[in-house]
């Protein structure tokens, strides 16, 4: 027997890699120009979430309303259907990441491939018809999962601020050095780049990234096979694929190569064990069979390629799990009243259809100018995990912004022009007079409404009369709050120089999107202020 | 002019005003304090610095210049809570045309810098106009001796310590704490720490840092006035079309002029008072020679 490697699908091997490059080089991309760059209005760059067809299914289950912009997962879709899961082969930036990491552990010898055993690729059709059950009940939990959102939320979180403040210290050594010029470009380059670099649970969410990446050393493409929803998805629709793996049995000489590397699971040997809806298209079998028995002709007779095994009693049982999760998820305090802490960024639908439709992929807090944005641990209830909070001791919403209204890919954040943004009120802020400078001390400071942006301002000075601890009056003018006019902005509570706990703090009440989380509310209508 | 002549100068000015206004009036040639009015920003900014003597006198062939605007604020230029862009580039263009070797513009701002340089259109002009327009850089802070009476060190940023000159190109607004914030409220955007902490006892601030940083010039827009609602506003109502400059070496005296703007006395205002007793500038305009003119 000739042993010869075919030299076809090694070309196309090393293609796929330029592909895979080219678009993980996009994704990044677009999410690091997710920042404000000059202009009021940002380009699209929350695009590769509307090809995702996981995310369309879901939202539209969840929310009842189908979000025009994935219209685009149509073109995902059909491509599936035709060619099979060439996305999750070529195209998925979260896919391309786990190839890279089991191509260096294989490399470095961290990880042996063995042949597959078990029927573990089927976790992840399991996993997604769990979160498509719980959609239909409108809990939303896609986002948890779904490469997209994963990555990105990872990638926002925590690698880039990793990067960029690995990139803050080495200017402060460069200045050290007295290398003035390159540390002058190197911090200009940095703020050019615009990378917030505070989350709350950002080393937490770092490290579910790395544990991901993490189980490529069990298994090769570990997400991709077993874990991802978005995967199973396309799978369920890659059956017709034209393509269809075909071993040559003159040429094969059983040596299961092809199998061992196969790195999503989806067995081409022995003959005729082949699945459609596991196989990726990133010809590894192909280039690696060392006689060239591999080829995928094209074939159009829906041959009965064979399935993963998924027992109709174990689907009952997911499906079971699914609608127990919807009151699991809920047992929490959330629903029953407004969380204080819970300011939604501006344009934030009603908290129901909020968490409907958030997909917690963290564009949002990528793009928020301050910082401000922060993902959500506790005050949403378990559903609302890492969906976007403002958190003022950290940033302030910046009066004429709408980016994250832009740039949020489900339309749970409602789009809003700068003009439409001004009017919407996230919260209310409050005076603590115990700790405010002219309130407990008689000093002057006037932090809070000097920041006030709202015209006319939200916060006045009145005059007031203190009384020191030992008897002595002063009269300075402190600040109180036009409950009305206040947006809930939270820079007051930012900037108010009393550092640990502000003396000044926004609560959710008052906010626009809430009907409930209001009061007095005939006395707003007929006055503007209470 | 250094302030020991320019003390020397206005001792002599209120020396010939006690003996005879008519012997002032023909005795220098040229004035303390220029206010110039007109149409246009840049030209009524390049104006009052002529009637000053031209930038010739303030900058030297080769200087590194800072030129400190009030980019402080993500506001609009129609807004007047940042100085007029126009002003900001006819300045950095005077400077280059008396020699100057590099011209650096910033400011430490209250907004993010990314916004604030972009809105208020000073980025673009001060490029424009060849300036370096660096983003206030942390890595640059220094803690510096102050020797203020109040402040006695804070983090200043080096560009200003490194500069041969400082300007200081503020513009004139309201604000509710210090009433009016004009050129020396202006040097709190020249530094970095909790400058939140300082509004305690702001008047003090303000003199000790304007007395450390020590601008050769002060030329202060007020082609639009900020009347209620600052130091940041936001409605256009809120904003008096006045077309001024007001431009001179004495910056206690421009602060001056600026609060006259605003019908208000120096001794209004606590940060002039106190700046005058400790002799860091002149209030009464009636002891100084300006020369007021409309193009």
């Amino acid at each position: 027997m000739k042993k010869e490697r075919s030299k076809k699908y090694r070309l196309i091997q090393v293609l796929r890699i330029l592909v895979q490059v080219v678009f993980f080089v996009l994704f990044v991309h677009l999410l690091l120009n997710a920042h404000f760059t000059g202009e009021d209005y940002i380009k699209k760059v929350e695009v590769f979430f509307h090809f995702d067809p996981l995310l369309a299914l879901a939202t539209f289950i969840a929310s009842r309303v189908m979000f025009a912009s994935f219209v685009l997962a149509l073109i995902t879709v059909a491509v599936t259907t035709i060619l099979g899961r060439v996305a999750c082969g070529w195209v998925c930036p979260m896919g391309s990441i786990q190839q890279f990491f089991s191509f260096l552990f294989k490399k470095s010898k961290l990880h042996k491939p063995k042949r597959p055993s078990g029927n573990h690729t089927a976790w992840k059709y399991f996993i997604l018809i769990f979160i498509l059950v719980a959609t239909l009940l409108s809990l939303d939990l896609v986002g948890l999962l779904d490469p997209f959102s994963f990555l990105t939320r990872s990638f926002a979180l925590a690698v880039l601020p990793v990067f960029a403040t690995t990139g803050s210290v080495l200017t402060g050594i460069l200045y050290k050095l007295n290398l003035t010029s390159l540390g002058d470009s190197l911090y200009q380059f940095l703020q050019n780049l615009d990378v917030n670099t505070v989350f709350l649970q950002g080393f937490f969410l770092g490290a579910l990234f790395i544990g991901i990446i993490l189980l490529n050393l069990v298994r090769e493409r570990f997400w991709c096979r077993y874990l991802c929803p978005l995967g199973a998805l396309l799978g369920l629709l890659s059956r017709w694929n034209v393509f269809k793996l075909k071993i040559n049995a003159d040429k094969c000489i059983d040596c299961r190569l092809c199998t061992i590397h196969c790195e999503t699971q989806a067995t081409p040997f022995p003959i005729g064990d082949w699945k459609s809806s596991e196989c990726i298209y990133c010809f590894t079998c192909g280039s690696i069979c060392p006689t060239g028995a591999i080829t995928f002709p094209l074939r159009f007779n829906p041959a009965k390629a064979p399935q993963v095994n998924l027992s109709r009693r174990k689907l009952l049982f997911t499906s079971f799990l699914g609608i127990l999760a919807v009151p699991f998820f809920r047992l929490s305090a959330a629903g029953k009243r407004a969380s204080s802490k819970l300011i939604r960024p501006p344009g934030a639908l009603p908290e129901e259809q909020f968490l409907r439709k958030c997909v917690k992929c963290g564009e949002c807090m990528k793009v928020c100018p301050t910082n401000a944005l922060q993902p959500v641990m506790g005050e949403a209830g378990p559903e609302g995990i890492w969906t976007p909070m403002v958190v003022p001791k950290i940033g302030y919403c910046e009066y004429y912004c709408s980016l994250c209204t832009q740039v949020c890919p489900t339309g749970a954040i409602k789009e809003l022009t700068i003009e439409e943004k001004v009017e919407v009120k996230i919260g209310t802020s409050w005076i603590n007079k115990n700790r405010c400078i002219p309130w407990k001390f008689g000093d002057p400071c006037i932090v809070c409404e000097e920041h006030c942006p709202v015209s006319p301002k939200a916060i006045k000075m009145i005059k007031t009369r203190v009384e020191l601890p030992d008897g002595t009056i002063k009269t300075p003018l402190a600040p109180v709050i036009d409950t009305g006019t206040c947006i809930g902005c939270g820079i007051c509570e930012n900037k108010c120089p009393v550092v640990d706990k502000p003396a000044i703090y926004v609560t959710s009440i008052g906010e626009s999107r809430s009907d409930r989380n209001q009061f007095l509310l005939d006395v707003i209508d007929e006055t503007g202020i209470y | 002019m250094n302030r020991r002549n320019f003390l020397k100068d206005i001792a002599w000015g209120s020396l010939l005003l006690n003996v005879n206004p008519g012997l002032w009036a023909q005795g220098k040639s040229l004035p303390d304090l220029a206010i110039i009015q007109g149409e246009s920003p840049g030209l009524i900014a390049k104006e009052a610095v002529a009637a000053l003597g031209g930038m010739k006198k303030f900058i030297s062939r080769g200087d590194k210049v800072v030129v400190k605007p009030n980019i402080g604020w993500d506001r609009k230029p129609e807004q007047a809570a940042c100085t007029n862009p126009d002003t900001v580039k006819a300045v950095i263009e005077m400077c280059f045309d008396a020699g100057a070797k590099e011209v650096k513009v910033l400011d430490n701002p209250c907004n993010p810098a990314q916004r604030t340089y972009m809105r208020s259109g000073i980025a673009k002009a001060a490029k424009d106009a060849g300036a370096d327009v660096p983003f206030p850089n942390n890595h640059k802070l220094k803690k510096m001796d102050i020797k203020g009476e109040w402040l006695t060190s804070w983090e200043v940023y080096s560009d200003f310590i490194e500069a041969d000159k400082i300007i200081n190109v503020p513009i004139a607004k309201n604000h509710s704490l210090c009433k009016l914030t004009m050129g020396m409220k202006n040097w709190l955007g020249a530094i970095g720490g909790n400058r939140n902490q300082l509004h305690q006892k702001i008047d003090l601030a303000m003199i000790d840092l304007s007395n450390f940083f020590k601008p050769c010039l002060t030329i202060m827009d007020s082609y639009r006035l900020l009347v209620r609602n600052g130091p940041q506003g936001g409605r256009l109502s809120d904003v008096e079309l006045h077309k001024t400059v007001a431009a001179g070496t004495d910056y206690v005296a421009v602060d001056t002029v600026g609060a006259s703007f605003f019908n208000m006395k120096p001794e209004e205002l606590p940060f002039l008072r106190l700046a005058k007793e400790k002799g860091h500038g002149e209030t009464n305009l009636e002891k100084l020679n300006i020369e007021k003119r409309t193009i």
